[in-house]
Formats: structure tokens, sequence, C-alpha cells
């Protein structure tokens, strides 16, 4: 290139391209992002975190929590699983028999031999699920089976591995970030993810955790966070919010540990970090609530 | 001396100060954010080492060490060596000395402010602009006013051929106002921008800012030196321009990771501009190899053309690591693991590092009219940094495809994986021990340079003060 | 001329080869094969800047076609929560009622009753006691106010379908046409007047 305005311009077209489609593009598309309802219900989502927990999350980002812990969960992909809740007039030895002879169809080419071996294993009992169907096969077999007077239906099932481990159901998507102001993501997990946390623990156990982790998790590598509660002398009585901590990690005798605001402000965050209900763009089937077997 | 290198030798002494404003501060923000990444890694081995002390805990640590390497070393080295670079280029003096000197203390000011905020809980909290707005204020200026140097001094080239350096150069000037802006109208100026869209505006700054600028002030550098270190010219000025153009075109479009909670367009961009990269990454590889061989041999005493050399080889690697990263099937055992952080490191130090250290003993030397206290050093410097790198990357880079091969099978519970990787851990936080040490020279070297040239500037002026004044005798 | 400038200048032309030659043609061809594969992965993995789409959903059918029907999972676990909301207050969070505050739920008649019409209007319109139920004649003298009212149809007929499939309740579910055309039925009427009230609607 002969002149410096020529280099000029080339680093113009380069970053400007990449402006436009990493900068313009996403705060047009997602910078203007409102709430969005949940899945098959009118309940509004996400709702605004309550006030301890806003300012929790400035002492989340003071202490650069995100160094160690992600709060985005991972999907690997989905499959429909089908429930059966009820036999009808069927007896299941007839069921299993015109099962075993829908499966011949081309349609179910793909997930013959997994439902046959999941019906073979079959006791009777109900409900039974039958898993690893893709949408279009799940919605036939439903067709046939309801139509023989059973009752069954489709339920969609996110699958990856943090999902398998329990952090979460479905995968993190724009709207779980709505309300965060700095958005703290995470990007390597030294820690486990924190998206759905405030579903795993209580409160006195973030309390515990944050001032001693090693009372919790043995050989975790999380450092305790001390300077956020105050040991101090018991008064006249202890306090209500003194932790209960373990013999090893106790205070001494005559003294109790008190969280500070901050700390109560991060576990009141911590608690609030639940995104478990289903959206359109991370769909899936709620647990059925059963309370008749609990 | 003929003619070259008299005007070599003036144009080297106009840089004097102001590269000795740039680097000196230069090495001592590295030294202290090694050591600032070595507190980082003593929690791993120690947790409750810094318990009750916030200032050092490990999140804060870690943040302050990241954006020291970045914006405390390589950013004012690179500046540096650009100007240095511009100056000799255009075999002309360097316009407004002035100038950069006010901007490397303002830049050095705004690098301390930004790290004891960090320190004492205000970081933003966001990747790589942990600085509060204050310091990022003060940072833009000094840029702005380096730039405005490094403009005149280009402008001033009788020559009117542009050199592939230049290319480089320019952009890398051209790229940080703009990036940086950006980012901080958009994230810090008064209410960021909503939501996630504040990590995909993170994501394309970090990019732009660790893997594109670093490179393009890197590679400018390599291809100047590479060269001139080994004797013979640049193989060749068309791959150049083609790796140039490629580059920039490609490179500033990675960056969103795989499984990132956007909509799938910005992860799927991310991902075929990193497979387009591959190309080149390998010619800028190749450039530097049919350049440099033949004189491996023969230039394997001199300490810049080591550092140099093994610069643009670590580029090549840490390119690959991105390019692997970004790859849909390998992203799965890589992301969220330790191997993200190595090969960020391994850019750092890697490849900026040693070859910022291979330019910064080349020149400052030729500037201050000094040798380094102890140049010998240089060779040790060398090795020690190789081998803390090898051992400092090397374990990150395979424990993180351990830890993410691991994260995959939910059987393999959490704290048993944590566990696992502590092995590694241990050898890393050695080799961080050994480039620390490595650090230390450097900045030995420097800082002795330095004394010596306040030395000589105070004898002159003791000089100057007990001179005899000169009389007339006055005629009767 | 200087060393610097002779290093990277273009070579004269009598000199050989190799350190001016031109990029040769197949990286070129290179970049567009690796273009051409970008632009596939592109094509199958972007959803077309659709703000809808994620990973792994490659396209709005995808998604469409994966979105959960409302079933009975779904009406039951939205039940709950609206049930724990609005009625768990006065009528326990198992259903066992309190007191002289609202009669139980569980194993109730009236819940347990086929049809939807009279179980629809008690919480649209409102219900004052007494009330028998499992054979107690039970009295809350502030009476139930229309809690349901102001949950729109799909909420209502999920809360009264999770209330009459909890606790030992197994009755049918109620679908959110069925709690429509109740209201229409009954809009303007007010709160139903004891037993003879509830009595009075005809399924």
């Amino acid at each position: 290139m002969k002149t410096g305005f020529r280099v000029f311009l080339a680093a113009f077209i380069a970053l400007g391209a990449s402006w436009c489609g990493f900068v313009l593009a996403p705060v047009l598309q997602l910078g203007t992002e409102k709430q969005t309802t949940v899945l098959n219900s009118s309940d509004i989502y996400p709702e605004q975190r309550p006030g301890a927990a806003t300012l929790g999350l400035q002492v989340y980002r003071a202490n650069d929590c995100a160094a160690c812990h992600t709060t985005q969960v991972r999907q690997d992909g989905v499959t429909c699983q089908i429930s059966l809740t009820s036999l009808g007039k069927n007896e299941p030895a007839e069921f299993k028999k015109f099962i075993a002879s829908l499966l011949e169809l081309p349609q179910f080419r793909a997930c013959s031999n997994s439902v046959t071996a999941e019906f073979q294993a079959w006791n009777g009992e109900l409900p039974e699920t039958v898993t690893n169907l893709d949408a279009d096969e799940a919605g036939d077999m439903i067709q046939h089976i309801n139509a023989g007077g059973c009752k069954a239906e489709v339920q969609v099932v996110a699958t990856g591995a943090d999902i398998a481990r329990g952090w979460g159901s479905r995968r993190s998507v724009a709207e779980d970030f709505l309300w965060d102001d700095p958005v703290q993501l995470g990007d390597i997990r030294v820690g486990p993810d924190l998206a759905n946390v405030g579903a795993r623990y209580d409160l006195n156990w973030q309390l515990q955790h944050l001032y001693a982790p090693q009372s919790l998790v043995k050989n975790s590598a999380m450092p305790p966070f001390r300077f956020l509660f105050q040991v101090r002398k018991i008064g006249s009585t202890p306090s209500p919010d003194a932790l209960n901590l373990p013999a090893a990690f106790a205070p001494p005798a005559g003294y109790e540990v008190v969280p500070t605001d901050d700390a109560k402000n991060l576990a009141a965050y911590l608690l609030s970090l639940r995104a478990d209900v289903p959206l359109y763009d991370a769909p899936f089937t709620r647990e059925i609530v059963d309370t008749n077997n609990p | 001396m003929n003619e070259n290198e008299k005007i070599d030798s003036a144009v080297d002494a106009s840089c004097r100060v102001p590269l000795l404003a740039l680097f000196g501060g230069a090495a001592l923000w590295l030294v202290v954010g090694l050591a600032l990444a070595i507190v980082a890694s003593l929690t791993f081995h120690k947790p409750d080492m810094f318990a009750d002390c916030p200032w050092l805990t490990y999140g804060r640590a870690l943040a302050a060490a990241n954006d020291l390497l970045l914006y405390g070393f390589c950013i004012p080295t690179g500046l540096g060596v650009m100007l240095w670079i511009f100056a000799r280029l255009s075999q002309a003096e360097l316009c407004l000395p002035l100038v950069p000197i006010a901007a490397a203390n303002i830049w050095h000011l705004g690098v301390l402010i930004g790290t004891v905020a960090i320190l004492i809980g205000d970081s933003t909290g966001f990747m790589w602009l942990e600085f509060p707005r204050g310091s990022s204020v003060l940072l833009f200026a000094a840029f702005l006013l380096i730039a405005i140097s490094a403009f005149a001094t280009f402008g001033a080239r009788r020559d009117r051929e542009l050199q592939p350096a230049h290319w480089f150069l320019l952009a890398a000037v051209f790229w940080f106002p703009w990036i940086y802006s950006t980012a901080n109208l958009l994230l810090l100026a008064s209410h960021p921008v909503r939501g996630v869209t504040q990590a995909v505006i993170d994501w394309w700054f970090s990019n732009n800012m660790v893997f594109v600028w670093l490179a393009l002030v890197g590679i400018g550098t390599a291809f100047y030196f590479l060269p001139k270190l080994a004797g013979r010219p640049l193989q060749n000025r068309y791959y150049a321009l083609f790796a140039f153009w490629t580059f920039i075109l490609f490179g500033t479009w990675c960056g969103i990771p795989h499984d990132a909670p956007v909509p799938a367009w910005l992860p799927a961009s991310s991902a075929v501009a990193s497979a387009l990269l591959i190309l080149p990454l390998f010619i800028i590889e190749f450039i530097g190899w049919r350049t440099a061989w033949g004189s491996v041999k023969s230039k394997w005493d001199s300490g810049p053309f080591c550092f140099v050399g093994s610069g643009v080889d670590f580029f090549f690697l840490s390119g690959l690591m991105l390019v692997a990263m970004a790859c849909p099937q390998i992203s799965r055992a890589t992301e969220f693991t330790w191997f993200g952080p190595a090969q960020i490191q391994l850019q750092f130090l890697g490849f900026f590092a040693m070859t910022m250290f291979g330019a910064v003993y080349y020149i400052l030397p030729r500037t201050a009219g000094f040798d380094f206290p102890f140049p010998k050093l240089a060779r040790v410097q060398f090795w020690i940094s190789l081998f803390g790198l090898a051992l400092f990357i090397l374990p990150l880079a395979i424990g993180g495809v351990e830890q993410g091969m691991k994260l995959q099978n939910s059987q393999i519970p959490f704290a048993d994986i944590s566990n696992s990787m502590l092995p590694y851990l241990r050898v890393s936080t050695t080799g961080q021990l050994l480039l620390l040490l490595g650090g230390l020279i450097f900045a030995l070297n420097v800082f002795g340079l330095t004394l010596k040239w306040k030395m000589a500037v105070l004898k002159k002026l003791l000089a100057a003060i007990k001179a005899p004044l000169e009389t007339e005798e006055v005629k009767a | 001329m200087s060393d610097d400038l002779k290093n990277n200048a273009p070579a004269p032309e009598n000199e050989s080869p190799g350190e001016h030659s031109t990029v040769p043609m197949w990286i070129f061809g290179l970049l567009l094969i690796l273009f051409f594969a970008g632009a596939i992965y592109f094509d199958d993995h972007s959803g077309w800047f659709n703000p809808q789409i994620y990973a792994p959903y490659q396209s709005a059918e995808e998604l469409e076609n994966y979105q959960p029907k409302s079933g009975a999972a779904e009406m039951l676990a939205q039940g709950k929560k609206s049930y724990d909301l609005i009625c768990a207050a006065c009528h326990g969070p198992n259903g066992e009622g309190k007191l002289g505050q609202a009669p139980p739920l569980a194993g109730s008649e009236w819940v347990n009753a086929k049809g939807f019409k009279r179980i629809v209007e008690i919480p649209q319109l409102g219900l004052n006691g007494p009330v028998t139920v499992k054979g107690q004649n039970l009295d809350f003298p502030s009476g139930m106010p229309p809690m349901g009212a102001q949950l729109s149809d799909a909420d209502l007929a999920a809360v009264l379908t999770y209330i009459r499939a909890s606790w030992g309740n197994k009755a049918e579910a109620i679908t959110a046409d069925d709690v429509k055309s109740v209201r229409t039925a009954v809009a303007g009427h007010s709160a139903i007047n004891g037993e003879q009230g509830l009595d009075a609607i005809k399924e």
C-alpha cells in the first residue's frame, strides 16, 4: 500500500465492519430487549432483583467472583420424551404389542431401537416415560397413542452435561441477564456454575460458605471471604444473624461471627440467581408437580 | 561514521527521553503485574492466605495483574517501539518529543490509579476494562498524544514508500482509539447498554485489544526487526500484504465464545472468522521463518534475535490455540477451562512480551548512548523466560483440556474436577516464578540503564555549574 | 540508502525470484475454499440473525417444533405457582383450610364433583359461608372474595386443575375454554350465597 491514507482506509473498513456486526447490530437487536413471558403462562420474566440482591451484584463485581465462577448454563441439544399417564381401556400386554407394530413404521426407524428397549423393560406401571425422540417422531407417536384411547403427552427436555449436573434446566439466554449491571458472565469454571445457585442452597449455606468454604466443601480451593464478616464479642444476647459454624471453624468462646451488610447483600444476590423457567428461546417442559406422591 | 549511521544516531538520540519514560514505567508494571499474578495463584496452594485481606483476594489480584500486564507493560512498550520504528523508517528525528514524555507520565498515572482502584474494590467488572472511568480518560488522552507524535514523525518521512511495519503499526494507532472509546462510552460512560449486550461489546473489545492490537504492534515490530537482525530482506512484501489484509479483516471478528448466552449468529460469525484466520497465521509464521532461516545458527548469540524470533513462533502457537477454541467440537473440551487463560497468557508473555524484550534490548542502548549494566543477562533472561513459559502455559493448557473433558461427563463430581487441577496449577505457579525472575532481569537492565543516563545527565549538569565562567579581559 | 529501508524495499528486477515472488494462486484458492466452508457453517448454525434462535436450534421452524404444548405437566406447574401465591394464604399450602377462615380443599366433595361450572364460579364470584365440607358445617364470617377474577382464563384453569389433582383429589382438569364460558355466563353476578347458592348452580 502506497500511502498512509490507504492503510487508514483498510483499517477503517476492517474495524468498521466488525463494529457494525458486533457493536451496532447487538445494540439494536439485544439492547432494546424487554421482558418476555414464561412459556405457557402469563408470568413476566425476568423479574427485577430485590434491592439487596442488586447491591449484592456490586459486591460480586468488586470481588471479581466472575474470575472463578460462570453464571451461564450450556445446552448441547434437545430431545422429546413421551410420558404415558393412562392406558385407558387397554391392557399393558396389548399396548406393548401395539407399540411394537407402531415402531415398524418408517418414520420411527431412527428411534425404534431405543424405544423398543425401553418398552421391553417396562413393567406396566404408570406413568411411564419413553425418552430420546425428536419432535417429529414424538408428535407422530402421540397421535397414534392418544387415538388408541390412552393418555400421553410430549415433554421437551434440554440435554447437556451442565443440565445433567443439575446446574440448570435449560441454557442461559439473553433475557436472563436483562437487569444485570454489569453482566458478570464469567469465563472459567474454577468453581461451579452459579446460574441457578439460588435453587440449590439456602441463605445459611451461602453465608457459611462465604465465611468458611472448607467447612462445607472439603478441599475447596475457594478462598474464605472472612473480610466480609465480623468476629465480635457476644453481647447480652447472641445476634440472630450469627453464623452457626462447626467446631473447627467456629470463633473462640464468647465470640460470634456476624455477616456485614456486604455479605448479606451478596448472599441475597446469590439466592436470586435462578433461571429455571422455560422461555420461547429455550423451551422445556417443567417437572410434573405430583403432590399425591411427594 | 558514514552518513546513514550519523542520521540513525541522531534519530535515536531524539527518542531517548520519551522511550526511557515509556519503557521505565513499563518495566516496573511488568514486575508488579507478574508479582500480583503470583499472589493470585498462591490462593490455590493455600486458600486462606488472604482471607482477611480484601486487597489481595484472588479476584482483585488477578484482575489487577491482567490489566497491569496489558495497560502497564504491553501498551507503553508497544507505543515506545512504534515511535522509534517510525522515526527510524522516516529517517527523521522524533517530532514533538515533549508530547510523548508528557503522555508517558499521564499514561503511567492512569495505570496507577486504575490498579489501586481495582484492589480497593472499584473495578468495573468488565474483562480487560477493569480500570474505572477516570483512569480510562487519562489513558485515552495519553494515547492520543502519542498518536499525534507518531503521525507527525510518520509524515516527516522523505521516502514515501511504505514498509510492512508501517502498515501494521499505523493500523494499530488507528485501532486503539476506536475500540477503547466505544467500549468506554457504551459500557462505562453513564449507563451501560442493556443486558447481555454489555458482554458482547466487552468480548468485541477484548478480542480487538488483546488479540488484534497486540498482534498488529507485535508483528509490525517483528517484520521490522527480523530482517534487520537476520541481515536479509523480508520474505516477502507481497505475502506480508496478504497477511495484513486477511488478518485485519478476519481477526477483528473473533472473540464471541461458542456457548455464549446470545443469539446463535454471534458465535457462528466468530467461529467462521476464526477458521479463516488460519491463513494469515500460517503466512505470518512462514514469513518469519523464511526471513530468519539461515541466520538462526549465526545470530543465535544475539539476544534481540532470539527474542523476536521466538515471539513470532509464540504468536503462531497462541493463534492456533485461539482457532482451536473457536472450533465447535474442540470448544466443548476447552470452554470455561484453564485453556482460555493459557492462550491469552501465551499471547501476552510468549508473543508480545518476548518480541518487546527483543526490541527494547536493541533500541535502548542505541537511544540512550549507554549499554545495559548487565548485557549478558539478556541471553539468560531469554532462556529463563522460555522455560518459565513452558512451565506456565503447558500445564494450564493440558489441564484445561482434561478439565473440559471431565466437565462434559456429568458423572464426575465437580469437587473432583477442581482437585485434579491442583497439580497442574502447582507447576504453572513455578513457571510464573521463573517469568517473574525474567521480568526482574529486564527491569534491572532498564532501570540500570536509566540510572546510568541520569547519572551522566547529572554529571554534565554539575560540570556545567562548576565550570569556571569564561571571562573576557576588559581592555583598559 | 538506510539499512531499514533497504530491508523492506521491493527487489530490483534482475535479482533472483524468491524475495519478491507474489502470493501464489493456490493461497487465494484456499481462502475461497475456507470462505465457502464458513458460509455453509454460517447457513446451518446462525439462524440467520434471528434473535430468538440460540444453539442448538438451527431454524425458526425447529424452535417452533420443540415448543412444549400446554399439557398437563405445564398446567400443574403453573397452577401450583398461582395457588401458592393467591390461595395458600387462606386455604393452606396443602389445601387443609383454616378454621374460621377458609374450608379445606383436600378431599372436598365440592372440588371433586363432576362438572366445572360450580368450581369456576366460586373463585370467580366469591362465596359467603356457611358450607358443609366433608361432613362438617363450616362458617367463615368474612367470606371468600372473588380471588380468581383477577387471573387470566388460562391461569384460573391451571389453579383449579392443580387443586383438583393434588392432596388426594382426583377430578378432571379444567380448560381455559371452560373458564371462559363460565365467565361469560356469570358476568356481573354477585357472590354466591352459602350452600343454597352452591346447590343452585346447575352443571
